[in-house]
């Protein structure tokens, strides 16, 4: 006796087996992530270049969402999702607010996140996340996440299409790794947004998805402070 | 009190023309048969105190369980049909799981109230998944917890309404109680003090004699959340109670307060 | 077992196979492996869209043309559109797809105007909806094959936002589609450089020249274009065809 799925090769019309179209859902539309938490402060970049190949879509889109007053959402990946799972969030901070008379914490919006991304198990947003925002004690905190939901709290973290070349940088000028006179002051804002700088230089150097400008944000207990930075061009 | 009272009192659809659901209204009643629980929240945190009705003496007192941890910092009393109770006791315990599961941290004590009363307005509704419940819950519940706003207490009644309160009785006893509480009740009151207070007002309202079988006492405190009185422990407040005793008896007579009618 | 690049196996012993004598007709046997695989991919395509804004307003200009592959099969389908006089909106890829996303913009354009409350729809607001429409779409594994290129005025300001297939939506005030993101943007990246703020005539001369660089070096553009004009003043105007002023002389070494 001959199987059904093996008799319907030849009778494809009656095939219950499932269609497989070949599009590719995702892009990558590349931009880099760089985070960096101080005890008071946290601050955040992102390159402004959306591009897709060797195609600069736009030279100047902002890649940092903010959350709440104390929290700012960094995503680099494919673009269509991030505009997507950006404003469920938006969506759920504002349910959030509307149920229960409070905003929403930086450690909620962080394990909100992950449960989000993770109910898109099998059909992620292509996302390199990372959160950043101030602790309920006014600590700098910033979580990373891979596209599925796994989060990692960490002090300072590069996410997206450079994010491999810059963690070893930070994990030696933030990390003080690898070094025979590690200091033990502590990371200072100033400090933390020059190496953010420099960070971003090295990467569009040699990275061509990461480049034209950086968009900063410094949150502090008084606020968040936006700060604009030039990259190269080409 | 329900002198126009007619066909309007069948169905839980429909208001009376003077605007009035009675099987919400009787759902109401239901609950002043149930045994009394009595909730007082000071700044050290809530307690809460209820009486189980041991009908018989072969009757396993410990199987009554009228006070439940939802999470470690929510506890609810409850009072009127008890499979009901256990109904609305799971999902308050699935509000808060949730909320952890998704935020990662504890849910307020009235979000917790808000996501049960979401269940207990659902009579009337039918939808495709399922028939309409055939009446609402005869259930009243204390809600006692500590949330960043610190301890609190909040009643909820079968229309689903929930209110906070620094100290409410629910159940058969509740109309003296609550007259007792508003006396005794002030707040700079220590834990201690309100334990001995709602114990010596349950033990007012009370049919049978107070003991430390037909007590539960609950404690909900920011140090060590909820905390269920051992057998022990619950004697020892009766003794506390016994030494202040006749002189609340005292101010709670001259009130004019009379031992509710008893009813079951 | 039996090896699935044959034939059916005969329906008795040493009897016919199905399909011996007779095939009927629409079906196709297909000795393929076992979950049917179909690629989705675009049939009458147009090509590139270019637009850009200028202090006024938005220009959007795509030529005429939808080809079947390398054959320029249909050389007057229009495909930049007024959407209502706040936007117009302008298409490259399926044209099937866009005549069908098109018909439902319509509808939506009806179903305002039925409302009677004198609002109309403003340029953010169809890019948001159709970037919801193109993502739906390309989550269902079944995307709109299109580009399309939103230009309108949002309360008197420039607008311009485009949208791809998989719903990658992005706003700046010069976007090329298609071949053109390759070769027109270049060009107008570099004159806005220039000159940052255009005028009308600046903008129309940009244009030209993109179409005209465009029809030398896109085999599949087509020398008749609409140009579509959303002005502060002047309102929409979709001009054309317009004709690419061809000069083929070099081609002849003399």
């Amino acid at each position: 006796m001959m199987m059904q799925t093996e008799m319907n090769a030849y009778y494809p019309d009656y095939s219950t087996a499932p269609i497989q179209r070949q599009i590719n859902p995702y892009a990558d539309n590349g931009g880099s992530v760089v985070a960096i938490a101080g005890n008071d402060f946290v601050v955040v970049g992102a390159d402004t270049r959306l591009s897709s190949g060797f195609s600069i879509y736009t030279r100047n889109q902002n890649k940092l969402f903010p959350m709440s007053d104390t929290t700012v959402l960094g995503c680099a990946g494919c673009w269509c999702d991030t505009l997507t799972l950006t404003r469920i969030l938006k969506s759920r901070m504002q349910m959030y607010q509307q149920e229960h008379n409070k905003q929403m914490s930086t450690t909620a919006c962080a394990q909100m996140l992950s449960t989000m991304l993770y109910y898109k198990r099998f059909f992620p947003y292509y996302i390199s996340n990372i959160l950043v925002g101030l602790d309920n004690e006014g600590k700098g905190c910033v979580y990373s996440y891979d596209p599925i939901g796994h989060c990692e709290k960490a002090t300072y973290r590069a996410g997206g299409s450079a994010g491999a070349l810059l963690q070893p940088l930070l994990d030696n000028q933030i990390g003080q790794k690898n070094l025979v006179k590690p200091s033990s002051e502590d990371l200072s804002q100033e400090k933390a947004l020059a190496i953010l700088k420099d960070v971003f230089i090295a990467a569009a150097e040699r990275d061509i998805y990461t480049g034209d400008s950086v968009l900063i944000n410094i949150i502090t207990k008084d606020g968040t402070k936006v700060e604009t930075f030039e990259l190269r061009k080409d | 009190m329900f002198l126009t009272r007619s066909e309007y009192d069948r169905g839980v659809n429909t208001f009376s023309p003077e605007g009035r659901l009675f099987q919400v209204e009787y759902a109401i009643e239901a609950i002043k048969l149930g045994s009394t629980a009595i909730g007082i929240c000071t700044s050290e945190g809530v307690v809460l105190a209820v009486e189980k009705r041991i009908t018989s003496p072969l009757m396993e007192p410990t199987t009554i369980e009228k006070i439940v941890e939802v999470d470690k910092h929510i506890g609810c009393a409850v009072s009127g049909l008890m499979a009901d109770s256990r109904t609305m006791i799971d999902r308050a315990r699935i509000e808060c799981q949730n909320h952890w599961f998704v935020y990662n941290e504890n849910i307020s004590i009235e979000s917790c109230a808000q996501g049960v009363s979401n269940l207990a307005i659902q009579f009337g509704d039918s939808d495709d998944d399922g028939a309409a419940m055939s009446r609402p819950f005869g259930v009243a519940i204390l809600f006692a917890g500590i949330d960043e706003k610190g301890p609190q207490l909040y009643h909820m009644d079968p229309s689903g309404t929930f209110v906070q309160f620094d100290a409410k009785a629910i159940g058969s006893g509740s109309e003296g109680a609550q007259q007792s509480l508003q006396e005794v009740y002030h707040r700079s009151m220590t834990l201690e003090e309100a334990t001995t207070a709602a114990l010596t007002i349950l033990k007012q309202v009370m049919e049978e004699k107070l003991n430390s079988a037909n007590v539960e006492v609950m404690t909900m405190t920011p140090k060590d959340f909820f905390h269920m009185f051992t057998k022990d422990q619950v004697e020892e407040s009766l003794k506390g109670m016994e030494k202040i005793e006749p002189e609340h008896q005292r101010s709670s007579l001259e009130s004019g307060y009379k031992k509710s009618p008893s009813i079951m | 077992m039996f090896n699935p690049l044959e034939s059916a196996p005969p329906l008795w012993h040493n009897g016919p196979v199905p399909g011996a004598f007779y095939n009927f007709p629409g079906t196709q046997r297909i000795p393929a492996a076992n979950p049917i695989t179909h690629t989705q991919s675009p049939v009458t395509t147009s090509t590139s869209i270019i637009a850009i804004t200028y202090d006024k307003g938005v220009l959007i200009a795509g030529d005429l043309v939808a080809s079947y592959g390398s054959l320029a099969r249909y050389r007057n389908c229009p495909r930049v559109i007024e959407v209502n006089p706040n936007i117009i909106l302008g298409a490259g890829g399926d044209y099937a797809d866009f005549q069908y996303v098109k018909s439902f913009i319509e509808q939506k354009i009806i179903d305002e105007d039925c409302l009677d409350d004198g609002l109309k729809m403003k340029p953010k607001s169809l890019y948001c909806w159709l970037t919801r429409i193109m993502y739906q779409r390309r989550s269902k594994l079944d995307p709109f094959w299109n580009n399309l290129v939103v230009g309108g005025l949002q309360d008197g300001v420039p607008f311009l936002g485009t949208i791809d297939k998989l719903g990658t939506a992005y706003t700046d005030k010069v976007i090329c589609t298609g071949y053109g993101a390759h070769i027109a943007l270049p060009i107008l990246r570099d004159a806005l450089d220039k000159k940052t703020n255009l005028n009308l005539n600046d903008a129309k001369a940009l244009i030209k020249r993109c179409m005209e660089v465009l029809f030398y070096r896109d085999a599949r553009s087509f020398p008749k274009y609409q140009l579509g004009i959303i002005d502060k003043d002047d309102g929409v105007k979709i001009e054309g065809p317009l004709t690419v002023e061809e000069n083929w002389n070099i081609a002849y070494m003399t």
